[in-house]
């Protein structure tokens, strides 16, 4: 009798999994839509667009500005509907939500997603809507060329452009006999900084990003610093096997092994890196100028202690990695949204620099909420544009400007190169342990190991 | 027809939202994540049905080997030094008279800590340098200092200890509340019979919760081939892939490959060895149970 009733549930469950099963697969094969198709653009046509990056309730001056700035809008084309939501790019949830459809139709998300997002198409071909409000030839080429595929198509709007360089601790030079205003500028003087400050104050003088991604972020940097590439142009071969590479390696290696001037801590993401820094345990490390943002504002370092000199070259000048953050609009927008979303990118993003008043109003904005102005980077227009916007936020800057002159003077000096091609999280998230293994293992084999890597990526690159 | 009349159809009318809700939301994803590991799907795009082409491609993976033995590494580890804590703990409390929840609250509150939190704490005792909490100390014996989790060969046991202290409260309960089952008149013969503390543990107590014993180290091992947070906060899979488990893997096709074919592909796989080993250990265990 029990017997009897075990098998009948058995069956009952085994029936309904079936169900379940076909149901799945029935719904797994529906198309999804995706585009607006080939349908013409109305301009005219009333049309709702949800933008994302609203700031939160603890901005209040910012929060205010962009309401306002939703309402002028909306004035000044009263068929376009704006809603807005505080959405806003994290790397760890990115993909979850774009899977999930629940992105707004414009959102900021950072340089280093498009180089996955294009071949997998998730992001929306923008180039005819880019011409057609008039935004393409304000664009800095150099920079477009992140959010551009090989044939040439725009995917994107970056709007806030920065190139990696050496940050580095004044006060820690000084300590050490260094002048806090010359910052170094190759490689071997890197080295032999790095040891006079660890020798003179005990404390790392230089530290390497190496986990969730940062290690071949960065390793990436320093070979393209040693004038080494990492992906062929076209994304299909691995190009790192050869000298620029080792020799990034090897330096490390020296500097870890030989000199002992890299400190005790090997394991490092972006944000722990930025907090021993603000902390004062680390004389030098590779980052963009925003750390002076979170390490000042968050980690609570001395302004006056914040230096940033252009990244080290070796035999160069061979240039730096680019990074920033780009306007994506979602791959569910229709054509009519894709326009009205640019106009609306054009509005927030670009009239601050072809009018004072909002440029002005934008940097009291930022200073009202206890924000950085001035913290220099790369122009996502023409230079032109960019310093004449400078001059009229001049009166408002709060950040030492100075202190980044290395690292300003090397915008216009270095080449900006742009990040692998193809799968560039993926290949980083292989090159971690290779930087891991070269910091925490003493007979490490850097040819083998460069090898081996080549080989998994490449196996990768071809999937 | 008695069925019927005896109000059958009344109980299904009860019961039948109640098992659509459980299947839809219990197992719908389960169905669909088996969809999906056919698929190459990026949620976005229409998906592509791929065979078993996702199954291959994660099998031969280069990074698989090591991350399962790593993951088994951990469940060992946590296996031999952080199942008998538990155990240990808990009947240490339950052979206090007095005082006894003082220690119960001891015991449960590194559970009541949010894991991220933990996490961030230990990873400031595990400082490498010679100023860190656990260096410092080591270094009054003459010790150290030891790199914690910056050696290949100190991260997995160091994160096996944080895991073992995060989990031993939540587990130790469940042993209290078994011990309370603990017939006393067992004891009182044993101490009649001159049994001390340690003949009196091992003679009554742990075959009376032999059953609860072997159905936590079932769960415990279920547990560890799942793990994700610790790996993730602590090292990120470092140094040089020492703590890379499967679940990191699977997170990292996920979500930094946007490759969800190939990432619930390798989560069946694991649900699969998973569902094995739980009937090879329910067959094996089976003649040392108690139910």
């Amino acid at each position: 009798m029990i017997r009897v009733r075990r098998w009948g549930r058995y069956g009952t469950a085994l029936g309904v999994a079936g169900l379940m099963l076909a149901a799945g697969c029935a719904k797994g094969t529906d198309p999804a839509s995706s585009g607006g198709g080939a349908a013409a653009v109305d301009e005219k046509a009333p049309v709702t667009i949800t933008i994302g990056d609203r700031p939160t309730p603890d901005k209040p001056n910012d929060l205010k500005a962009f309401n306002q700035k939703v309402s002028d809008f909306m004035a000044k084309y009263p068929n376009i509907t704006v809603k807005s939501t505080e959405t806003s790019w994290q790397a760890q949830t990115f993909q979850a939500q774009v899977a999930g459809g629940t992105l707004p139709t414009v959102m900021s998300i950072s340089f280093t997603e498009p180089a996955n997002m294009i071949p997998n198409k998730q992001l929306p071909d923008i180039t005819d809507e880019l011409k057609l409000v008039d935004l393409t030839k304000d664009l800095n080429p150099n920079v477009l060329k992140i959010v551009e595929d090989a044939n040439g198509r725009i995917y994107g709007v970056p709007t806030d452009v920065f190139s990696v360089g050496l940050a580095y601790n004044r006060n820690l030079f000084k300590q050490a006999g260094l002048d806090p205003d010359k910052p170094p500028t190759t490689w071997d003087e890197v080295r032999q900084y790095a040891k006079q400050i660890s020798e003179k104050t005990g404390k790392a003088g230089y530290a390497q990003l190496t986990t969730n991604n940062t290690g071949g972020w960065m390793l990436t940097t320093m070979t393209y610093s040693m004038g080494g590439t990492v992906e062929s142009p076209d994304g299909k071969k691995s190009t790192f096997n050869d000298a620029p590479t080792k020799k990034a390696l090897q330096l490390l290696k020296d500097m870890r092994w030989t000199d002992n001037s890299m400190g005790s801590r090997f394991l490092y993401n972006q944000e722990e890196v930025r907090q021993d820094f603000a902390a004062g345990k680390i004389g030098m490390v590779l980052q963009a100028p925003d750390a002076y943002d979170m390490s000042v504002k968050q980690f609570g370092m001395k302004p006056a202690d914040f230096g940033e000199g252009a990244l080290p070259q070796d035999g160069g000048p061979h240039g730096t990695l680019t990074g920033g953050s780009l306007k994506m609009i979602s791959p569910k927008a229709t054509k009519n949204e894709i326009v009205a979303a640019l106009k609306w990118i054009k509005f927030d993003q670009f009239d601050k620099y072809t009018n004072e008043a909002a440029a002005v109003a934008d940097a009291k904005n930022a200073i009202a909420d206890k924000g950085f102005v001035g913290r220099p980077g790369i122009s996502p227009l023409s230079q032109a544009t960019y310093d004449q916007y400078n001059k009229w936020r001049e009166p408002y800057v709060n950040v030492p400007v100075k202190q980044f002159q290395g690292y300003i003077d090397s915008t216009t000096s270095l080449k900006l190169l742009p990040e692998p091609p193809n799968k560039g999280q993926e290949v980083y998230s292989l090159l971690d342990p290779v930087v891991q293994q070269v910091l925490t293992k003493k007979d490490v084999d850097i040819d083998k190991l460069v090898s081996d890597a080549a080989s998994k990526i490449d196996a990768r690159l071809a999937r | 027809m008695t069925w019927y009349r005896s109000g059958g159809l009344s109980s299904i009318a009860f019961g039948l939202p109640l098992v659509l809700i459980f299947l839809y939301f219990s197992w719908g994803p389960i169905v669909r994540g088996l969809v999906l590991s056919f698929q190459k799907n990026n949620l976005v795009q229409a998906p592509e049905w791929v065979g078993w082409s996702n199954f291959s491609y994660v099998l031969t993976d280069p990074q698989l080997p090591q991350a399962a033995l790593n993951t088994l590494y951990f469940a060992a580890l946590a296996l031999v030094f952080g199942f008998p804590v538990p155990l240990f703990l808990a009947v240490f409390v339950s052979e206090l008279r007095k005082a006894g929840w003082l220690y119960n609250v001891l015991s449960y509150l590194p559970a009541v800590v949010p894991p991220v939190a933990a996490i961030l704490l230990w990873t400031f005792f595990y400082d490498p340098s010679g100023a860190g909490v656990f260096n410092s100390i080591l270094g009054w014996f003459g010790l150290g200092p030891f790199a914690w989790l910056n050696s290949p060969t100190l991260a997995m046991p160091a994160i096996v200890l944080e895991a073992t202290w995060a989990g031993a409260g939540a587990t130790s309960i469940i042993y209290l509340a078994a011990l309370t089952g603990v017939r006393t008149e067992l004891y009182e013969a044993a101490e009649l019979d001159g049994a001390g503390i340690w003949r009196r543990v091992w003679h009554v107590t742990l075959p009376q919760i032999r059953g609860i014993i072997l159905i936590m180290m079932l769960l415990q091992l279920i547990g560890t081939f799942q793990v994700f947070t610790e790996p993730f906060l602590f090292t990120g899979g470092g140094p040089n892939n020492a703590t890379t488990t499967v679940l990191l893997l699977i997170y990292r096709y996920a979500f930094i490959n946007g490759d969800f074919g190939a990432a619930t592909a390798l989560s069946v796989l694991l649900a699969l060895v998973l569902c094995v080993l739980s009937a090879v250990y329910h067959f094996v265990t089976r003649r040392w149970s108690t139910t």
